[in-house]
C-alpha cells in the first residue's frame, strides 16, 4: 500500500453516512427530549419566568407609552399599542433564554469538566444546542403564559393579525437563533479559558443591537444600520416587530439566514476548540 | 466588643480573599462597568429621541443610575450574602454560622465579597463625578442617598431571602431581587397609579433610587428623611424575620438527615 492511499482518509460510505446522521439526529431529539422533560418536572421555575416576564415587560410597556405620550402619540413610528407589544414580543424571546449558560459552559470548559462531554459518540455542540432548545420551549411557554394577556389588557389585540400570525413563527426562529449564537460566544472559552466577560457582553449586544429593549428604529442613523446587519436582530427585534404589527415576511428569511449562518459558525468553532482541548489539554 | 471585632474580621478576610487574585479582581470589575455603561448608553439614545418624560431629563436618570449602581455595589459586592441568603436557607447552608459566637445574619453578609460588583461603585461615582454636577452640598446629598439607598436594598434583600425559611426554595428571593432592581433603574413616575403604590411598598424600589434622587435634586432634607426613616424600619423587619424564620431551619447536612 502507498504512502498516499494510507494518508488519504476513507471516504465514508453514502449509506454509513446517513446512518450517521441519523444517529446524531436521535441523540440531539432525546437530548432536547430530556431538557424538555426536566424542565416540566420543575413548574415552579417556569412560574418564576412567567412572573419575571411578567414584571420586565410591564415596566417597559410603561416606559413606552409614557414615551409615546411624551412624543404626540408615536415614537419612531410606533404608536403607544404596537410598543407595548413590541417589548412584550422582544423581552418573551430573551427572558426564555437562559444566557448564562455561556458563562456555565465557559466554567466547564476552563476547569476541564467538559473532557467527559467528548468521550461521547456525537458531536457536543449538536448535544449541548439540542438541549437548550428543549430547555427553552416551556420558558417559552410560561412567558407567552404571562405576557400575551399582559399586552391584550395594555394595548388590545394586536395591531394587525396577518402580522401577528407570523410572528409565532418568527419567535420560535429568534429563540433557536439566540441559542445558536450563545454558542458561537461560548466557544470562545477554548481559547480563553472562562466566558464570563463573553456572556456579559453578548448579553448587552442582545439587549441594545438586538432591540430587545428599544426598536432599531429608536436608535440613532448610523447604529441603526450597523444593527440591522448583524444576527442580534434576528433574535429580538424581528419578531416584536411583526408582533408590532408590521408585515414584513422577508423578516423570516433573514432570520433563516442567520440561523444557517450561525449553526455552521459554531460547529466549526466548536470542532476547532476540541480539537485544541485534546491537543493541549485543559 | 468582641461581637464587632469578630464581624469587622470576617469582613477583612472576605476582602482579603478577594483582593488575593488581583487580575480576576479587576477583570470582573471592568466587565461590570462595561455592563453599567451599557445602561448610560440607552438612556442618552432614549432622551436624545424624546428630551422629557413625565419630568424625569436625561440628568436626572443619570443621576438615579449613579446612586443605583453606587448603593446597589456596596450591598451586593461588600455584603453579597444579602443576594445569597435565600439559597443558603433552601439548601440548609446556615450550620456554620449558627455554631459560631456571633449574630448570624451580621456575620453571613460580612462573609462574602463580589468583586464584580464593586466596579458599580466605581462607575456610580465617576458618573456622579462627570455628569451629577457636584458640588460640595450635591456631593453630601449624593452620599447620603447612595447611604439610604444601600441599607434599604440590603434590608429588603434580607426580608426576600428569608421567605425561604418558609417554602424552603430560594425563587421568591431570586424574583425579589431581579423586581426590585429592575424598578429601581427606572423614573419611577413611568409608572401609573396602582404600580406606583407597589413600588412604595411590596418592592421598595421607589426608596431605593427615586427618592434619593430628588433629594440629590432638590435638596429636600424631608425626602431624606422619609426614605431613612424607611431603611431603618426595613432593617427592623429583616432583623425579626431572620430571627423569626431560624426556627424553622433545617440542616442540609448529611448527618442530620442520616
Amino acid at each position: 500500500m502507498s504512502a498516499t492511499a494510507v494518508e488519504r482518509p476513507a471516504r465514508v460510505p453514502d449509506g454509513m453516512r446517513r446512518e450517521l446522521a441519523g444517529r446524531v439526529g436521535r441523540a440531539a431529539w432525546r437530548a432536547g427530549r430530556a431538557e424538555l422533560r426536566k424542565n416540566l418536572a420543575n413548574p415552579g421555575g417556569l412560574v418564576v419566568s412567567g412572573l419575571f416576564l411578567l414584571v420586565v415587560a410591564g415596566m417597559l410597556a410603561a416606559l413606552w407609552s409614557a414615551a409615546a405620550e411624551a412624543n404626540g402619540g408615536a415614537v419612531a413610528g410606533y404608536t403607544a399599542a404596537a410598543l407595548v407589544w413590541y417589548v412584550t414580543i422582544s423581552e418573551i424571546t430573551t427572558i426564555s433564554q437562559r444566557m448564562q449558560f455561556i458563562d456555565e459552559l465557559g466554567d466547564d470548559i476552563g476547569s476541564g469538566r467538559v473532557e467527559t462531554a467528548l468521550l461521547r459518540p456525537v458531536p457536543m455542540v449538536v448535544l449541548l444546542w439540542a438541549a437548550q432548545v428543549g430547555g427553552a420551549l416551556p420558558r417559552l411557554a410560561a412567558c407567552c403564559l404571562g405576557g400575551l394577556p399582559l399586552a391584550a389588557v395594555i394595548a388590545g389585540a394586536p395591531p394587525s393579525w396577518p402580522a401577528a400570525a407570523l410572528a409565532i413563527p418568527a419567535t420560535l426562529l429568534a429563540v433557536t437563533i439566540n441559542i445558536t449564537g450563545q454558542h458561537v460566544f461560548a466557544a470562545a472559552a477554548f481559547w480563553l479559558r472562562n466566558a464570563r466577560a463573553t456572556w456579559f457582553v453578548y448579553q448587552k449586544l442582545v439587549f441594545v443591537l438586538g432591540g430587545m429593549l428599544l426598536p432599531l428604529e429608536v436608535l440613532p442613523d448610523w447604529l441603526e444600520s450597523i444593527a440591522q446587519w448583524l444576527p442580534f436582530m434576528a433574535m429580538a427585534y424581528v419578531p416584536a416587530r411583526l408582533a408590532a404589527g408590521y408585515v414584513e415576511p422577508e423578516l423570516l428569511f433573514v432570520q433563516a439566514f442567520w440561523l444557517v449562518a450561525l449553526a455552521t459558525i459554531a460547529i466549526i468553532v466548536f470542532a476547532r476548540g476540541e480539537r485544541r482541548l485534546v491537543e493541549a489539554g485543559a | 466588643m468582641n461581637t464587632l471585632r469578630g464581624l469587622r474580621r470576617t469582613w477583612f478576610g472576605a476582602i482579603a480573599n478577594s483582593w488575593a487574585n488581583r487580575r480576576s479582581f479587576w477583570s470582573q470589575a471592568a466587565v461590570m462597568i462595561l455592563n453599567d455603561l451599557i445602561w448610560v448608553v440607552f438612556w442618552v439614545i432614549f432622551f436624545d429621541r424624546l428630551g422629557e418624560v413625565r419630568g424625569w431629563e436625561l440628568r436626572d436618570v443619570l443621576v438615579l443610575q449613579a446612586i443605583l449602581a453606587t448603593g446597589a455595589g456596596i450591598t451586593l459586592g461588600f455584603f453579597n450574602n444579602s443576594r445569597q441568603l435565600g439559597r443558603l436557607i433552601a439548601e440548609g447552608q446556615l450550620d456554620e454560622a449558627l455554631a459560631l459566637p456571633v449574630p448570624a445574619l451580621p456575620y453571613l453578609l460580612v462573609r462574602r465579597i463580589e468583586p464584580i460588583n464593586i466596579g458599580d461603585v466605581a462607575f456610580g461615582v465617576a458618573v456622579f463625578a462627570v455628569m451629577g454636577e457636584p458640588t460640595p452640598l450635591r456631593t453630601l446629598a449624593f452620599v447620603a442617598a447612595v447611604a439610604i439607598s444601600a441599607i434599604t436594598l440590603g434590608a429588603f434583600l434580607v426580608l426576600a431571602g428569608s421567605t425561604a425559611f418558609l417554602g424552603g426554595r430560594s425563587d421568591g428571593s431570586e424574583l425579589g431581587f431581579h423586581s426590585v432592581v429592575l424598578f429601581a433603574s427606572y423614573p419611577v413616575d413611568v409608572f401609573g397609579g396602582a404600580m406606583k403604590i407597589l413600588l412604595f411598598t411590596m418592592i421598595p424600589a421607589g426608596f431605593i433610587t427615586a427618592i434619593p434622587t430628588r433629594f440629590v435634586r432638590d435638596l429636600e432634607i424631608e425626602l431624606a428623611m422619609a426614605a431613612a426613616g424607611v431603611a431603618i424600619l426595613l432593617v427592623a423587619l429583616a432583623a425579626l424575620a431572620f430571627r423569626a424564620g431560624l426556627r424553622r431551619y433545617t440542616s442540609g447536612a448529611l448527618w442530620t438527615a442520616a
